[in-house]
């Protein structure tokens, strides 16, 4: 423990957890020092006890000072210990509070890819229960282990000033202890790697049990869902069993490891006494100071299990803090036009193409739309458009200009993707909307209008103010996509990029945003992807996708000429097309 | 029935109702925690019995220098400390079982009620707090059970054991050392409540902070598209402060117990030394009994010092469980009624007999519904969004009961069904798809007890005969394509195709789709609609969509709007409708 702060130790290494509390070296410090002063005091009441008793014997009683001494001692032990508690859960929660600010600081800047990977729920465990366990490391092993050490050495010292040959008896019980820890520890600690996995899959059954609320009773399956967890939750309990048959081997262990010492200073002292080499005072204090000594022991034993889980969370945490903030070389700030281009696109998950080779180009104001088949990776498209994924080949431009040459904060202020899935936040529908912060109100008001929420807003009691829910049942399929679609049009941007729009949204108020999205934003550059060729045939452009390959592009007269796929898809919704033909 | 977990109760905490309720999980366990009992008062008494043999010693052999009494007693001794190890240990691990096993019960009892609750409860709670509740509190009332009731109990044997002897060693001496443990046991009394308080406000911040997180990863792109990664910083930032302060509060409140209970420790050793040597003095008293009155003192006090510790954690378990007690005191309002004979509707399948619905937040979604759906037919229901229509198709499944008026399922009341053989008849393809992690042939055989037990090629073959082998198709690796619940490497439109063969699969007599094709291209729509022709004859369809193509093939088309269902006749009456009708949404 001491040596990890000497500066040549802790430079070799990456920075452990004594680089994690070095910028609270104060308040440590602080901790230490009280620490130690509360638990040194606590070293002299039997000392004080063994003077009470030598001087009955001598006949020389002062209680007035024994009084004295007993009860000033007592006080300022007190005022230690709650000034070390205070300074103590002080301490960890400042600690665990900038931990927490460093990681959502670190984990708001990584890029889309990156969130996937590490997975959210994984993320979520760091930021609790790794959190936890490294503020339990700060409030508890650090002022344990300091006060722990302290308590130790200074017992044995007064043991050894008392009678330094029953002191290497008394002594013994140290590697004893320290070995019964070291074995039994060290199999727990497999345990524990193994009872961690069986909870995430406990954890992991729980959380989809939850969002799958609603299938789950569809399908009356509550029972089987019931039966996974029960034999997850049999296997936490059978590892539970077996920590618990290994921990209850050690308590008794070192109990018995005491009593010897005990028994000892016992046979040994009294041997001693008897033979007046020593007090019957001191052989009080002796005992007085054996049974100081094995509570630090024990503790200390513990602590090293602390440590050891602190250690593995804190470098899970670091391993997430030394990702390198994602390169942003784009400084461009400059307003689209609206040109888009696609060279030669390919992206792929590992060895599935999602989009294999695909160009195209798009001219300022025009409308596009993109068709395909399920999984042809027309969502994947547009979150390349919006820089959420990098392409593996291939580049894209705005304006004949690299997107990677934009400053991403500016593309993102001028390019309005609806997302597919609906995404609404706890947050008032006002917030909902204007999402982004440099939304001004008129434009926000244009976005309702445009979205076709207005007569929805008006019938809310709290109006924008409502606060609308992650899965709540106050919003139907329809009203989010649309909230969705306002969010967009908000930010008032150049290119707007739907995705499968109208699935969601019937027929008369699609067609009424639609124009709405002509009148209010004439501008515009369109990018639409979508299932329903007749409302997209007027389109400059028509894109087909299938399998992540540019099957076709063309206008919708010429597509019907040359592509039978194209056609095929159209036949297949022809047959109800002269309704969908019939605006007003 | 109200399901918000987080409305401010009015009920004061009580210890004593606490831990009752939390009796009923140690089930079957009286017998062990008989023999623990017995374990830890062999091993306190064995304890307790040391000092007094020692104190012997001196007083009879060391200050008469016999040495061989000494060694005696060390005999002695060697022997009682060998038993005590064997009762210790078994009294760790007897305690250690029934903790695991408590802990253990409980769960499975917060995950049953879980279980048994509607989908109201789900959509009046957020995910996060609902895991947090689930994973992090049981995890307070597992700590407290798995680590500190064994040193709980035998803490409070020994204080108790020690006492008793302080008290008939010398009574006088015993009742002054024992004073200020009584000042203690008021301070505890008072100042519990507190803490527990402190502890469960720690918690709800603590869920408060893992929904913030879940909701903002889990909807990072929104967060990148629209230039807000400060947003998830401010919003984590003011959770995270508010968190802190609780954390502090409830820190602060737990630790205050520890130095409370040395001061008092060292104030009841003092007045041993104080009093006891005052007794010495006037003869009453022995060194020897004072040496050992000493050591009992150190031996009451020090399990109380440990219980101060432990006290704390006990607060934090009881805190912990009391969110968890909310949970389990849920009921659910969709219970079974006896089944009634009377059999009416007409011979319909489904009847909606003058149906009203609201939200318990009291918005009116559906007033004076009635319609039947006849047996073999297709039904289409449109309207715009926010109509009703999701509404009405939940009503159906019974995912909530009507508000006034009675839903039929062949005649029958459909709250009088089980709820096994309701969703064996009623089919449901929900508008939001939602995988489980697994594989694809894990999904589609999910809640499937008919061919759960196939192997992957008699699954085909079932598959190839309901026609629905071409969409499986699409997958990579076909049944054994993985599956993760969260994530884009699955499209939505896939989503829906896994959905949609789970449904047909089951083979319901009433079949509803809200929505279930919305993200399919057309041409692959078409080999759906063809797989749903060919179900058998007498299967029920309702289907729920906007693309008109989807529909036009309905026998009858119901148009919801505002919430009433009227019956729009021909598929140009209900585009008609669509068009031109007054909308409320």
């Amino acid at each position: 423990m001491k040596k990890a702060t000497g500066k040549d130790h802790a430079r070799s290494k990456p920075p452990g957890l004594m680089g994690l509390v070095k910028p609270y070296k104060g308040l440590i410090i602080l901790l230490v020092v009280l620490a130690i002063l509360s638990n040194g005091l606590n070293l002299i009441i039997p000392k004080i006890i063994s003077h009470g008793i030598d001087a009955i014997e001598k006949g020389q009683l002062t209680l007035r000072t024994i009084i004295i001494q007993f009860s000033l001692t007592g006080i300022f032990v007190f005022i230690f210990a709650y000034l070390q508690s205070l300074v103590q859960t002080y301490a960890s929660e400042r600690v665990a509070r900038d931990l927490r600010t460093r990681l959502s600081e670190r984990i708001s800047r990584q890029s889309y890819a990156y969130i996937q990977e590490t997975n959210p729920s994984r993320l979520l465990t760091n930021f609790t229960s790794d959190i936890d366990s490294i503020k339990m490391f700060v409030s508890m092993a650090i002022v344990s282990i300091a006060s722990s050490v302290f308590i130790i050495i200074g017992a044995s010292v007064l043991l050894f000033t008392i009678d330094w040959p029953l002191a290497l008896v008394v002594l013994m019980i140290i590697p004893m202890i320290g070995t019964t820890f070291y074995l039994i520890l060290k199999r727990v600690r497999g345990l524990y790697m193994k009872a961690r996995e069986v909870i995430d899959w406990l954890n992991k059954v729980i959380t989809e049990s939850i969002l799958g609320a609603a299938l789950i009773r569809v399908l009356n399956a509550q029972q089987p869902e019931y039966d996974k967890f029960v034999a997850a939750n049999k296997d936490a309990r059978n590892i539970g069993l077996s920590i618990m048959r290994l921990f209850s081997l050690l308590i008794p262990v070192i109990w018995f490891s005491a009593s010897m010492a005990t028994l000892s200073i016992l046979a040994l002292g009294g041997h001693f006494v008897i033979t007046g080499s020593m007090s019957l005072g001191d052989l009080a204090a002796f005992n007085g100071y054996l049974s100081m000594l094995i509570f630090p022991i024990i503790l200390i034993g513990f602590m090293s299990n602390v440590i050891a889980q602190a250690g593995a969370s804190y470098s899970r945490i670091q391993g997430i803090l030394s990702t390198p903030d994602p390169v942003e070389p784009g400084t461009v700030t400059e307003l689209l036009n609206g040109d888009i281009a696609l060279n030669n696109i390919t992206l792929q998950y590992g060895q599935k193409f999602v989009l294999k080779d695909v160009s195209f180009s798009i001219k300022a104001g025009s409308r596009t739309a993109i068709i395909g088949p399920t999984a042809a990776g027309k969502t994947q498209l547009l979150y390349l458009l919006t820089n959420l994924v990098k392409p593996n080949a291939g580049t894209i431009t705005y304006d004949d200009r690299d997107i990677n040459e934009y400053q991403k904060e500016a593309l993102h202020q001028q390019v309005g993707l609806v997302f597919q899935d609906s995404i609404i936040f706890n947050i008032s529908l006002r917030e909902n909307i204007a999402f982004n912060e440099m939304v001004t109100d008129a434009a926000m008001d244009k976005a309702i209008e445009t979205a076709a929420l207005k007569d929805f807003v008006a019938s809310l009691p709290d109006k924008l103010n409502t606060i609308v829910s992650e899965r709540g049942s106050s919003l139907s399929g329809g009203q989010k996509q649309r909230i969705m679609l306002a969010r967009a049009l908000a930010i008032q941007p150049k290119i707007l990029l739907l995705d499968d729009f109208t699935a969601r949204v019937d027929k008369n108020t699609e067609q009424q945003i639609l124009e709405n999205v002509a009148r209010n934003y004439p501008d515009i550059t369109l990018l639409s992807v979508t299932q329903k060729i007749a409302d997209v045939e007027q389109y400059d452009q028509i894109i087909l996708l299938m399998e992540g390959e540019l099957v076709a592009k063309g206008t919708h007269p010429e597509l019907m000429q040359t592509c039978p796929e194209y056609v095929q898809i159209y036949q297949s919704q022809r047959s109800t097309s002269h309704y969908e033909l019939q605006p007003e | 029935m109200n399901y918000n977990l987080n409305k401010p109760s009015t009920k004061k905490p009580s210890t004593w109702v606490a831990l009752k309720k939390l009796y009923q999980f140690l089930g079957a366990e009286q017998k062990n925690l008989l023999q623990a009992f017995l374990a830890v008062m062999v091993s306190a008494g064995l304890n307790l019995t040391g000092p007094v043999l020692a104190g012997y010693a001196i007083d009879h052999y060391i200050q008469s220098k016999q040495y061989s009494g000494v060694l005696m007693i060390c005999g002695i001794l060697f022997v009682m400390y060998l038993i005590a190890f064997g009762a210790n240990y078994l009294q760790g691990r007897l305690m250690g079982s029934i903790g695991q096993r408590m802990l253990y019960n409980l769960r499975n009892a917060v995950f049953g009620k879980l279980q048994e609750l509607p989908v109201a409860f789900f959509n009046q709670n957020k995910a996060g707090d609902l895991i947090s509740r689930i994973n992090n509190d049981t995890e307070k009332v597992n700590q407290f059970f798995s680590q500190s009731l064994i040193q709980f109990s035998s803490s409070i044997f020994m204080m108790i054991g020690a006492g008793i002897f302080l008290l008939s060693i010398n009574f006088r001496l015993g009742a002054a050392s024992l004073l200020p443990a009584l000042l203690l046991l008021l301070f505890t009394r008072l100042i519990s409540p507190w803490v527990r308080r402190k502890n469960a406000a720690n918690m709800k911040s603590t869920g408060e902070l893992s929904s913030e997180i879940q909701e903002s990863l889990n909807n990072f792109k929104v967060i990148i598209a629209f230039n807000r990664r400060d947003y998830f910083r401010e919003r984590f930032e003011e959770t995270n402060a508010k968190n802190y302060k609780a954390a502090i509060g409830a820190g602060v409140s737990s630790n205050i117990f520890t130095p409370v209970f040395g001061f008092s420790a060292q104030i009841g050793q003092m007045i041993v030394l104080v009093y006891g040597i005052y007794m010495i003095a006037s003869g009453d008293f022995t060194v020897g009994l004072l040496i050992s009155f000493l050591a009992y003192v150190t031996n009451f006090y020090n399990p109380i010092r440990q219980l101060a510790a432990l006290w704390a954690n006990f607060q934090v378990a009881l805190a912990g469980w009391d969110r968890i007690a909310e949970i389990l005191s849920m009921e659910s309002n969709l219970e079974t009624l006896p089944a009634t004979t009377s059999v009416n509707g007409n011979g319909s399948v489904l009847a909606f007999q003058d149906v009203y619905f609201a939200y318990p937040d009291g918005k009116a979604v559906l007033h004076h519904v009635n319609f039947q759906l006849e047996r073999g037919k297709t039904y289409a229901l449109v309207g715009p969004t926010g109509g009703g229509k999701t509404t009405t198709a939940s009503l159906m499944a019974r995912l909530y009961d009507p508000t006034k008026g009675t839903i039929l399922l062949n005649g029958k009341d459909l709250r009088t069904y089980e709820p096994s053989e309701r969703s064996a008849r009623i089919g449901f393809i929900l508008q939001e798809p939602f995988l489980f992690s697994g594989t694809i042939r894990d999904n589609i055989l999910y809640g499937n007890e008919q061919y759960k037990a196939l192997s992957n090629e008699q699954l085909t073959a079932v598959l190839q005969e309901a026609n629905l082998e071409s969409l499986l198709s699409r997958f990579e690796n076909g049944l054994e394509t993985p599956v993760l619940a969260s994530g884009d490497a699955i499209s939505l439109g896939q989503k829906q195709l896994i959905v949609f063969i789970r449904a047909i699969l089951r083979k319901p007599e009433l079949l509803i789709l809200d929505e279930a094709t919305a993200n399919i291209d057309t041409v692959t729509e078409q080999l759906l609609e063809s797989i749903l022709k060919n179900l058998p004859p007498e299967t029920t369809r309702v289907i729920i969509a906007h693309r008109l193509n989807t529909i036009e093939n309905a026998d009858e088309i119901y148009f919801v709007n505002a919430g009433e269902v009227q019956r729009a006749g021909s598929l140009d009456h209900a585009v008609n409708m669509l068009l031109h009708e007054k909308r409320e949404s």
